[in-house]
């Protein structure tokens, strides 16, 4: 990258040769508008608004996509240019219904804004537009074609950010719709509900079901925190109003995943409607009934001392947690361990981050399913195989990613893959707890060339890890204490239990919090401070977005009280 | 010893009409006769006639029957080939012969000589016979290139011609093949054969009358650039130009003048053919590339422009037809013979296709810099029923309205450019003093509506807008309001619109309203000058 030096708007300014025009005029605080420029997606140059001149070039130019050449002279708001952008916005004013007192994104739309920067204050243009239908198809947003302007950052959002290939633009010119797969409704199509389109869509097209009309910009707030439905720790930007959640946003400039979610991470946590435990609750005449937590800590301290306990985690709670969890237990003398099974460790392999996918030349899955649990690893494939990366496949348990695979494979045959990635530069295995020996050994002469990513099945499990907890069944311990955090388990969990005096720290009622003796409510995700420890191998931390409710403690406070009480 | 030549015209008009059975028939008569070592039956490409088809030609005697049916057919073998009489009442009728295939050799005194290089061929070989085009000098320029000329040579020949593209653009076809050249890995060669400009039929001709002379050019632009392989992305609607230039593949492929190790060489080319679907955007060379990589026809962002990042992101030449056509006489008789057809800046020649109120339309090939008076008033054999000229539309629906007064600027891209019209792809419509200039863009502007691909903005809107406007003009409805937003919204879209297709729409209202702008102001007041719009016949109504 060469330094090039170029004017715009009389202003002399320093640039990378490579990049454009756009890009330089906002490191300098020059405002070009845009509409379908999206810094997340492909350049489209299409919606025209950012049409910048620059002296010796033929007509004017986008300067989204024009790169800045040395000696460039750029002028980005003449009387001409102001015109055709006020032209342009008219246009798309009279295209279809854009009445704004009347959307939601009134106020917050990108449209209106430039609306009111260029003066439009009536109809040029007559409004032939017809009434388009609303497609309320899908359960977590809607889509109003009605507030469509076809700057098409749906369809790029989804075709090179999810990979998913749902939207497409269907009919041509004054005709062009947006059209999920073959025109079908969009709750009938291959959607997987990431909402990327949702959070680029500029005007109110794209609307979120839950926070539509429930607020503008300026009335709420952001809090970032880390996404805690998997291990993979994606960055929220959690959107609240009067200490309500309204809507889960990605973040576009932050590690591993970069502003793209999954259902999982953006709307199914609002949508939760199991039963919160909200007081703690200890067994009397053989019901659980609310008490104080002094009462309860009380009992639990009691049973500590007194009884041979074990502890047992689910890794779904933060490290600060996991790691007064195991202190309390060698105080308490009993073994602590986790439940959920661990991915067996490579001897071989550099670890890998998210962004390594996105620079592999060769991606080998093996016995993990990430289009399922870790959703988001499962979309960076699947980017990577549009871009004819290719992708093998090894084992049974390996979902939804056939169609992209260039390799199928038994466990049997993972030499085969080994084989077609030696001559690759950066390959990457990402692989689970399904994956079986005779694989790691076929897989083992790509050497430490090959990124490894182990996805763990538990939310937190490298913290896990780090604090020293070991997957571990019930033994014949009296008293078991379990360490849930928000997440539900195993049904089967309660029929291993043999009359034991159970301890159960958790945030909603499941079988095992019925059957338990003591439950200690913990917080919600959202209410959480703390760090977690991500498939990576990066601390990322949680922050409140929240307060809890009084009646509710942090696990590793708690944690940290009983130690001093036993 | 072949002492005679019959041609039936094989268009798809033709083909429609029974020209199979009337050629089936006369062959039969032929066999019948046993004179099949005497006479050569083929398709003749194009007649370009359509009230008298299927037309029968036999040479040498240059006679012209038609319509002929089966019967007819072997009547005619019978009588004038066998018997050797004339049928005369059998002849096509003489006074609309001295129009539409006015073009075709061998016939006196019916129009004046064309100066003929990419058509030579076309209505005078058998376009499915590969061994009629070698005699016609056909894969001598790829031979000759092959054996005597170093890939640098062709390419200096090319841009020592002066060669400019003839899609529209006027763009000088050596240069861009260079900027191929330059770039490293693996390149292409693209033939854009989506000819889809209304009015414009030019391609087809060779496509059809020609397709070797094609394959030929495109194995020379291969050869001169380093591609291997070349693709020629054809309009789906030329459906016989499609099968004729497989056809043309395969025989070539048979002759080793296409495939691996071309002619013994160390050249190798391969040619496909894909057939577009209908899309006017397409004819966009970017969007054809697009639409040949099997996406959604639109056009992509320039730069990089297709010479470095074209067809599967590789370097790659896209040239139209005509220009390709052009190329192995050049590479036959070098530079300055090519040079010395033409002007200075634009040598060599043009076809154009002509239609409108001309007494001869249909297609005429004459050197560059031919004026349009001389162009009607030649080949076209003057203006319809003695109709005053009252405008010509050069280049097809995106062309510039050109009055009176330009009709003697010399028909070359350049000297076109200057006087603001533009040459374009070869469409001339000819339009008489009848002709309603509003009437005429909104027809145009109903076209860019739909062929618009939606991308931006400006097109996509803007093309409705415009024909709204135009739309209340020509029913009367409009006002001054109408008239000015039409003026606003043409200047803009032309200004801010992504590609060819959205710059070029308003083009004709641009130029309209240049010269005709008291016909527009008329419509303004409810008045069509010309009585062609619907505002007229409510006057009438009224009064």
């Amino acid at each position: 990258m060469s330094k090039v030096q170029l004017t715009i708007d009389g202003k002399s300014v320093e640039a990378e040769s490579g990049q454009t025009i756009l890009e330089v005029a906002q490191a300098t605080s020059v405002d070009i508008p845009i509409l379908c420029h999206h810094p997340a997606l492909s350049e489209w140059g299409a919606c025209r608004m950012c049409l910048v001149q620059v002296e010796g070039m033929r007509g004017l130019q986008t300067a989204c996509t024009c790169p800045v050449t040395d000696g460039m002279k750029v002028s980005t708001e003449t009387e001409e240019i102001a015109n055709i952008r006020k032209f342009i916005l008219e246009l798309l004013f009279s295209e279809r219904n854009h009445y704004c007192m009347y959307c939601q994104m009134s106020g917050d739309c990108e449209l209106q804004d430039l609306a009111y920067r260029y003066g439009l204050d009536h109809w040029t243009y007559p409004r032939p537009f017809e009434r388009m239908e609303i497609d309320a198809s899908r359960k977590y947003f809607i889509m109003d074609h009605n507030r469509c302007i076809l700057c098409t950052r749906c369809i790029r959002a989804c075709s090179e950010v999810a990979a998913n290939h749902t939207l497409n633009l269907r009919e041509r010119g004054a005709d062009s719709m947006i059209m999920a797969d073959l025109n079908v409704p969009f709750g009938e199509s291959t959607c997987i509900e990431c909402g990327t389109c949702l959070q680029v869509c500029p005007t109110g097209a794209l609307i979120d079901a839950r926070s539509a009309y429930g607020g503008r910009e300026k009335d709420v707030e952001h809090t970032q925190t880390t996404c805690m439905q998997c291990s993979v720790g994606c960055q929220l930007d959690v959107v609240t109003r009067y200490s309500r959640l309204l809507r889960v946003d990605g973040v576009w400039d932050a590690a591993p995943s970069n502003g793209l979610l999954c259902v999982d991470g953006r709307f199914k946590p609002l949508y939760d409607k199991r039963q919160r435990v909200t007081q703690p609750l200890v067994r009397k005449d053989n019901k659980l009934v609310e008490t104080s937590w002094e009462e309860a800590l009380k009992v639990v301290a009691g049973k500590l001392k007194d009884s041979k306990p074990q502890g047992l985690a689910l890794a779904g709670t933060t490290n600060e947690a996991l790691a007064a969890f195991v202190k309390l237990f060698e105080k308490a003398g009993g073994e602590a361990g986790r439940l959920e099974p661990l991915a067996p460790e490579l001897d071989y392999g550099e670890p890998a981050q998210l962004k390594d996918i996105l620079e592999s030349d060769y991606i080998i899955v093996a016995g993990a399913a990430p289009l399922e649990y870790q959703r988001v690893v499962g979309y960076f494939i699947k980017r990577m195989a549009d871009k004819g990366v290719p992708v093998a496949l090894i084992g049974e348990t390996v979902e939804g990613l056939q169609t992209q695979a260039t390799l199928v494979l038994s466990y049997e045959e993972a030499g085969k893959a080994a084989e077609a990635a030696m001559s690759a530069k950066h390959p990457v295995i990402v692989y689970s707890v399904g994956l079986k020996a005779a694989a790691i050994e076929a897989l083992k002469s790509l050497g430490d060339k090959a990124r490894i990513l182990a996805l763990d099945p538990a939310h937190n499990s490298n913290g896990a890890q780090n604090a020293g907890l070991k997957p571990m069944a019930v033994n014949g311990a009296d008293t078991l204490y379990f360490l849930l955090g928000e997440q539900s388990e195993d049904e089967a969990l309660v029929a291993q239990l043999n009359g034991q005096f159970t301890i159960v720290q958790a945030s909603y009622k499941s079988p095992l919090v019925e059957r338990a003796d003591v439950v200690l409510p913990t917080p919600l995700w959202y209410e959480r401070e703390g760090h977690i420890t991500n498939v990576e191998g990066q601390t990322l931390p949680l922050n409140a977005v929240l307060p809890m409710p009084a009646s509710v403690r942090d696990d590793a406070e708690v944690l940290k009280v009983l130690k001093e009480l036993i | 010893m072949i002492r005679a030549r019959v041609l039936i015209s094989g268009d798809p008009l033709s083909l429609s009409r029974g020209a199979e059975k009337t050629k089936l028939a006369i062959e039969a008569e032929i066999s019948y006769y046993g004179l099949e070592d005497e006479i050569q039956v083929s398709y003749l490409t194009h007649a370009d006639r359509t009230d008298i088809l299927p037309i029968v030609m036999i040479y040498p005697e240059g006679v012209t029957y038609g319509p002929v049916t089966p019967e007819d057919g072997a009547y005619i073998v019978q009588e004038h080939l066998y018997k050797g009489r004339v049928i005369e009442h059998l002849f096509a009728p003489p006074e609309v012969l001295t129009g539409d295939i006015a073009h075709i050799p061998g016939r006196k005194g019916a129009t004046y000589a064309q100066k003929r290089i990419v058509l030579r061929r076309a209505g005078v070989i058998n376009p499915l016979d590969i061994e009629d085009y070698i005699t016609h000098d056909g894969y001598f320029a790829l031979a000759k290139a092959l054996e005597e000329m170093q890939p640098e040579e062709v390419l200096e020949t090319v841009k020592a011609s002066k060669l400019q593209g003839r899609g529209g653009a006027g763009f000088p076809t050596g240069l861009k093949w260079s900027f191929v050249v330059q770039q490293p890995g693996e390149k292409y060669v693209v033939c854009n054969a989506d000819e889809s400009e209304p009015g414009t039929f030019k391609d087809r001709l060779i496509l059809e009358g020609d397709p070797h002379a094609l394959l030929e050019a495109m194995a020379l632009a291969g050869y001169a650039i380093g591609a291997h392989e070349g693709w020629i992305y054809i309009r789906g609607e030329y459906a016989l130009a499609k099968e004729r230039l497989n056809k043309a593949i395969q025989q070539a492929k048979e002759l080793n003048l296409l495939g691996d190790h071309i002619l013994g060489s160390d050249f190798s080319f391969d040619i496909h053919v894909h057939a577009g679907a209908g899309a006017y955007i397409c004819g966009e060379e970017t969007a054809l590339l697009e639409s040949l990589e099997g996406k959604r026809g639109i056009p992509r962002i320039r730069p990089p422009y297709p010479t470095v990042a074209g067809f599967r992101g590789k370097p790659t030449v896209v040239n139209n037809v005509e220009t390709l056509a052009n190329i192995p006489p050049i590479i036959q008789n070098g530079a300055d013979w090519f040079r010395s057809m033409g002007t200075e800046r634009s040598p060599g020649t043009k076809v154009y296709t002509m239609l409108g109120d001309v007494n001869i339309t249909g297609l005429v090939e004459t050197p560059m810099g031919t004026t349009l008076r001389e162009i009607i008033n030649i080949y076209g054999g003057g203006m319809k029923d003695g109709k005053a000229f009252k405008c010509a539309q050069t280049g097809g629906a995106s062309g510039s309205i050109i009055p009176p007064e330009l009709l003697d600027v010399p028909m070359d891209f350049a000297s076109m450019a200057e006087s603001g019209a533009a040459l374009g792809s070869g469409a001339l419509l000819i339009a008489g003093e009848d002709t309603c200039i509003v009437d005429l863009a909104y027809v145009l502007l109903r076209f860019f509506k739909a062929e618009s691909c939606g991308k931006c903005t400006p097109c996509r809107i803007g093309t409705a807008q415009m024909l709204e406007a135009l739309e209340r003009l020509r029913m009367g409805y409009g006002t001054q309001v109408d008239l000015d937003r039409l003026e606003e919204i043409a200047h803009y879209t032309k200004e801010a619109s992504f590609c060819g297709l959205g710059q070029a729409a308003p083009v004709p209202i641009i130029t309209g309203l240049r010269y005709f702008r008291e016909e527009f102001e008329a419509h303004t007041r409810g008045e069509c000058p010309t009585g062609v719009c619907p505002c007229s016949v409510k006057q009438k109504v009224k009064h």
